[in-house]
């Protein structure tokens, strides 16, 4: 069964693009300005089909999986680290605001000299922008932890690590995970544009490609595409989310059960 | 012999001025003190202290002839809020403070679950913290702290959000919890009431300093209808007048 929610947004969805098809045939714009989506689908299937498009999404693709795989894992530690000592906090957060405050895109000429142009400058970027949205929500979760339950683990003669496997971690996940959803929408940001700025190959890199042929349905599909795979990731991400939020260990070993 | 010491303790928090000013008090074995007083009068404070939460600016504690530095294997404490943990199962929050510091055997679990059971929670053993009551999230803040089966609990007025009728219920099963395992028990409570049908001993505390004592020379078992006799109300009257006293 289709929920009704999720039946009226498809309804409003196709809506749109039967009136942007209208518009676009009635008013005769130019294919250059605004293709239908007719167009554009074909476009698209074209790309798909002949193989051609399958390649720059590889590259994306794993510029994304890469840059956030590396990006919030560091952003993760560190957070961590900043999160559990005052003492790091106060030395390290000048330098993490700092070279976060730096527009990391500005930097991206600098990669092509250090890095070359292949997939690594545009996964150092894609990481270095991941990296601070994790970095935060991590920190900051593990300091907002309850200080009555810390008293508690205090009183259970908890160890540092227990404190935080137990404690910190499984209460700050809502929060550490909004940073994980939030890094995910920008990994494809930081992918895009880095492969704008410096790289033959990619969804990026064809939208240029694609603007220098005047192939506007092209732009649109490769638009298309990107929209979809960032889609893709941020529901990934939101029932990894679900998942953990529901099913974090349970010390007795039953399946757990939720009553409603 | 006692059981617990506590001898000239004093205590301040940084920026105030001192909250726990030269307390002393003893507690023999399987022995129920309570520490009674207005808000702010540092009954809190002695108790984190008691229970080495904190560390005294002077003065000893003493639990069975050793000095107590941290929290121990012996006690038990219950605290004002529930604390429990949301990603746990109530039975889970129950087990706690075994699974920190090692595996959960099949006797624990029974053990947990007669715990509950006791409580009237039977039913909610597979439940998460927040779909229960703030009073069934007490009683499983109760059971966790005696799942250790400790010498001595730390009670700081774990009944003060239940309604009247739980409220003396609980009281009555903890009595039975207390003379079943011979524990002992520092409670702190702001209700006259509840300190003379609980305890052989009530200690009134006004700005840091245990000001009176009063020996409650009820029998025991004390059974519900105790609470109505002429020398149970006499006994809380008294209180009440050396409270009044102190303003």
């Amino acid at each position: 069964m289709i929920q009704p929610a999720l039946f009226r947004s498809t309804l409003l969805g196709l809506a749109f693009l039967i009136f942007w098809e209208a518009v676009v045939r009635l008013t005769h714009t130019s294919v250059l300005v605004l293709p239908a989506p007719t167009v554009i689908l074909e476009s698209l299937w074209r790309g798909l089909t002949n193989g051609f498009l399958w390649p720059h999404m590889a590259q994306t693709l794993s510029e994304v999986v890469l840059g956030l795989a590396l990006g919030s894992s560091m952003g993760f530690l560190g957070g961590l680290v900043v999160g559990q000592s005052k003492k790091w906090r106060t030395l390290l957060m000048p330098f993490i605001v700092t070279s976060q405050v730096v527009p990391k895109l500005a930097l991206a000429p600098l990669f092509i000299v250090w890095f070359g142009f292949g997939i690594l400058p545009t996964v150092v970027m894609t990481a270095l922008i991941c990296f601070f949205p994790l970095l935060e929500n991590t920190s900051t979760s593990m300091q907002q932890v309850d200080p009555h339950q810390l008293e508690l683990f205090q009183m259970l003669r908890a160890n540092a690590w227990q404190t935080l496997w137990r404690l910190k971690l499984p209460s700050g996940l809502p929060g550490i995970m909004a940073g994980l959803r939030v890094a995910v929408v920008l990994a494809w940001v930081g992918a895009v544009v880095g492969e704008f700025i410096g790289s033959g190959k990619g969804l990026g890199a064809l939208i240029i490609a694609a603007q220098g042929s005047m192939d506007t349905p092209l732009m649109f599909a490769v638009l298309s595409i990107i929209t979809a795979l960032g889609l893709l990731f941020y529901k990934i991400c939101e029932y990894l989310e679900h998942h953990l939020l529901t099913t974090y260990t349970t010390l007795s070993e039953r399946t757990p059960h939720e009553p409603i | 012999m006692s059981f617990l010491n506590l001898s000239c303790i004093e205590y301040a928090y940084p920026q105030q001025g001192k909250v726990v000013d030269g307390v002393s008090l003893e507690l023999k074995p399987g022995e129920i003190h309570c520490l009674v007083g207005r808000s702010g009068c540092g009954k809190t404070t002695v108790l984190k202290l008691a229970a080495g939460l904190l560390r005294p600016l002077k003065g000893e504690i003493r639990l069975q002839q050793l000095k107590v530095t941290e929290p121990k294997i012996e006690m038990g404490f219950v605290f004002q809020s529930p604390t429990l943990l949301n990603w746990l199962s109530v039975l889970d929050n129950v087990l706690l403070p075994i699974s920190l510091h090692r595996t959960i055997t099949s006797t624990d679990h029974a053990h947990a679950t007669r715990l509950l059971e006791q409580m009237g929670l039977t039913e909610k053993t597979d439940h998460r913290p927040h779909h229960l009551s703030g009073g069934q999230q007490s009683r499983v803040a109760i059971a966790r702290a005696l799942i250790t089966q400790p010498q001595i609990l730390f009670m700081d007025e774990p009944f003060a959000s239940l309604d009247a009728i739980t409220r003396e219920e609980l009281q009555s099963e903890f009595l039975n919890i207390c003379k079943a395992q011979g524990t002992a028990a520092l409670f702190v409570t702001h209700d006259m009431n509840e300190a003379v049908y609980l305890a052989d001993q009530v200690s009134l505390m006004h700005k840091g300093r245990i000001e009176s004592q009063l020996h409650i020379d009820l029998d025991r078992p004390r059974p519900n209808r105790v609470r109505y006799t002429p020398h149970f109300n006499a006994l809380c009257e008294k209180l009440q007048r050396n409270m009044e006293s102190l303003t």
